[in-house]
């Protein structure tokens, strides 16, 4: 049976689309294992580090659902020989980045250790 | 030269048109390597991260409370220049082959190889001062 689902082509002998998809798929989990190192600062620093968990993981999940549409606009893209670049969605990961690690910062700094 | 991509503005809407620019569209495959290399420094960045986190929580056996603080400190700094940084070099790049200039230099890559040489002299230092 064929399949229902509909992926268009390209011709991009280089398979740009698909490498791009598969670096945003790495960092997907790069941000996921993030959020499991943060989990391990919760006995040290306490609840406040939940706001680092739940940063990297609503920010890998946001990168997870417009998985698709990412690809299929590089599709298209190459196909148009013209692409919008993701500009909102490399300013909001970058965004991303810069808080954990602001975050990351005052906790070491400046929240009390437990014992 | 042929003119085939010079459709000023054809590929760029909302928050791209504001911060890009003029110039013309580019080869869609040079926006997508562009897009790549701002994924690998993001990254590194969540490397350093999670190195700066792990250096907190799982070393406090082998280094005292100070030099555990810094070297985190250290790390997650590198981390958040690298990944606003990441930005900026997308950016500028993305602007330099939109209009044909040669790309600019990547000030990213010293930062990251000055507070990786910190980092390693600070753990050097560290292990020759240790009384055995």
């Amino acid at each position: 049976m064929p399949s229902r689902r509909y992926t268009p082509t390209h011709g991009d002998a280089g398979l740009q689309p698909e490498r791009t998809e598969l670096a945003w798929g790495r960092t997907t989990m790069s941000m996921t294992i993030a959020a499991v190192v943060f989990l391990r600062w919760m006995p040290h620093h306490g609840w406040f580090v939940g706001t680092l968990v739940a940063t990297s993981i609503v920010t890998a999940m946001a990168i997870g659902s417009t998985r698709k549409r990412r690809f299929h606009r590089a599709i298209h893209g190459i196909n148009q020989e013209a692409i919008t670049p993701a500009t909102t969605s490399i300013a909001a990961l970058s965004a991303s980045v810069v808080v954990l690690a602001g975050l990351g910062i005052f906790t070491v700094l400046l929240l009390p250790l437990h014992p | 030269m042929e003119d085939l991509k010079s459709r000023s503005g054809g590929g760029r809407t909302g928050l791209s048109e504001r911060i890009l620019g003029g110039g013309t569209e580019p080869d869609p495959r040079f926006t997508l390597a562009n897009e790549r290399t701002f994924l690998a420094w993001i990254r590194t960045s969540l490397a350093l991260l999670a190195g700066g986190v792990a250096v907190e929580a799982f070393m406090a056996d082998l280094f005292g409370p100070e030099l555990r603080k810094a070297i985190s400190v250290l790390l997650l700094m590198l981390a958040l220049l690298i990944g606003g940084g990441a930005f900026f070099r997308w950016l500028n790049v993305e602007r330099s082959i939109r209009r044909q200039t040669p790309l600019p230099l990547p000030w990213i890559a010293p930062v990251l190889a000055i507070g990786g040489a910190l980092v390693a002299a600070v753990l050097v230092v560290f292990v020759l001062a240790r009384p055995l």
